[in-house]
């Protein structure tokens, strides 16, 4: 057998590598949109005349609303990815499961912390305990980061995925609550309701978030596809390490005449 | 002395611990349902509108809750208790009630944006009242100490947005 290790140096191919390129250019873009070409968020309050609106914290959104939505596809990739394990039991689901969740929580964590690091000059505060939309998130969050821990554990690598597999279609029962909880409790959240789903945007603001939308679905396929070639490059390792330590011990019985001696006091 | 090299018979394999993963698994589901039941289930985390807490005054005098609705042109700086305090009428769906905010308002705060305030109902008017043209002078006043901005999600051009502006058929 071959070592993976040693016939294959880096994670990257030619088409990732381009993947990788199209993605940093993406997002130098979108941060020039972001934080340079789009206006502020500002209006005339009809009543009294004055300025109101969310001024250039809005700018953010541009980040965390698609972190937000790529965040639902890793984590719904790695349910259906566990899904897809406890039915065929091949390791290919279980580290397409293990790779989408990690990089999910990747973009969970910045969700929170773009929200969070937005609420503070709009909301007034940097977290609301209490708030559904903000605690069924964190609740996602803390769930798949136990997925995670899970996967560290010392377990058969087999009963390991099992249960991390159980985990993830466990967690994701939370995920529409995550995303309709705007609309079931609208009345226990500051959080707005979707914009898209009412189309109260347009033009280069519009533009923007699309583009948002892109680069971050290239970001996460970007790194999805290495923690895949990661994970599946570890799991080769593994039988590699073990078809070598049974070669070595077949060796060593072999060299010192043990296989003899097994054959005398058989 | 020889150590037994003889091939043995591979050890009994466990039988799988279904029970152990089915408590976990059930553990997990109990502590999302708590936390979400919690959430969800805590009275003081609702948002009442305005005319909801004024209409349920009697219900809720006793208790601190957090309401919902959109301040009135025509802000009061002055002192309660001691503290520095704003007051002004707050506003929804065409009802109005005086509010007396004690501490620092938000960043965001002024007349026109909504917000969510949190304290509990008091009987009297609070000080600098006769200085505003919309209030409410039921005899009520909310207290409260903590204010959050309730952003829409609407980022259209001002023609098209100021038009759901609730604004309780008050000009400024």
């Amino acid at each position: 057998m071959t070592n993976p290790t040693s016939s294959v140096a880096t994670t990257g191919s030619p088409g990732s590598r381009a993947l990788g390129l199209a993605t940093l250019a993406g997002l130098v873009g979108l941060l020039v949109l972001a934080f340079v070409l789009t206006e502020p968020d500002v209006r005339i309050h009809p009543s009294t005349g004055q300025e109101i609106g969310q001024f250039d914290a809005v700018r953010l959104l541009y980040l965390h609303v698609p972190m937000a939505v790529i965040t639902y596809v890793a984590y719904s990739l790695a349910a259906f990815a566990s899904a897809g394990y406890l039915i065929k039991r091949t390791p290919w689901w279980d580290v397409t499961a293990h790779a989408a969740a990690e990089v999910g929580t990747v973009f969970c964590f910045l969700v929170l912390v773009t929200g969070s690091i937005w609420g503070r000059p709009v909301w007034n505060t940097w977290w609301e305990w209490g708030d559904v939309r903000l605690m069924t998130t964190l609740i996602l969050f803390l769930m798949f980061v136990g997925y995670l821990a899970l996967r560290r554990t010392a377990a058969d690598p087999r009963v390991q995925a099992r249960r991390a597999a159980v985990v993830a279609l466990v967690a994701i029962v939370d995920l529409p609550l995550v995303n309709r909880s705007v609309e079931w409790w609208e009345n226990r959240t500051l959080h707005q309701k979707s914009t898209l789903g009412e189309l109260k945007i347009e033009d280069l603001t519009l533009f923007t978030l699309m583009v948002g939308f892109l680069v971050f679905l290239m970001v996460f396929s970007w790194l999805l596809l290495h923690r895949f070639r990661v994970g599946w490059l570890t799991l080769a390792a593994g039988e590699h390490q073990v078809a070598a330590a049974i070669k070595e011990r077949r060796a060593e019985a072999d060299g010192s005449g043990v296989a003899s001696a097994v054959g005398e006091t058989s | 002395m020889t150590e037994d090299l003889t091939p043995q018979p591979s050890r009994p394999e466990r039988p799988p611990r279904r029970r152990g993963s089915v408590a976990v698994i059930v553990l997990v589901l109990a502590a999302l349902v708590a936390v979400l039941a919690v959430t969800l289930g805590d009275a003081t985390l609702v948002f009442y509108e305005v005319d909801e807490a004024v209409e349920q005054r009697t219900e809720l005098v006793s208790s601190r809750f957090r309401v919902v609705g959109t301040p009135l042109p025509g802000l009061v700086e002055t002192r309660l208790d001691g503290e520095a305090a704003v007051v002004f009428t707050f506003c929804a769906s065409g009802v109005f009630a005086d509010v007396a905010h004690v501490g620092d308002p938000a960043e965001l705060f002024q007349p026109g944006v909504p917000v969510v305030l949190q304290g509990s109902w008091q009987a009297g008017s609070p000080p600098g009242l006769a200085g505003l043209s919309t209030a409410a002078n039921d005899g009520w006043f909310l207290r409260t100490d903590h204010m959050v901005v309730k952003h829409d999600n609407d980022y259209r051009t001002d023609e098209e947005r100021t038009a759901d502006i609730d604004a309780c058929g008050v000009t400024g």
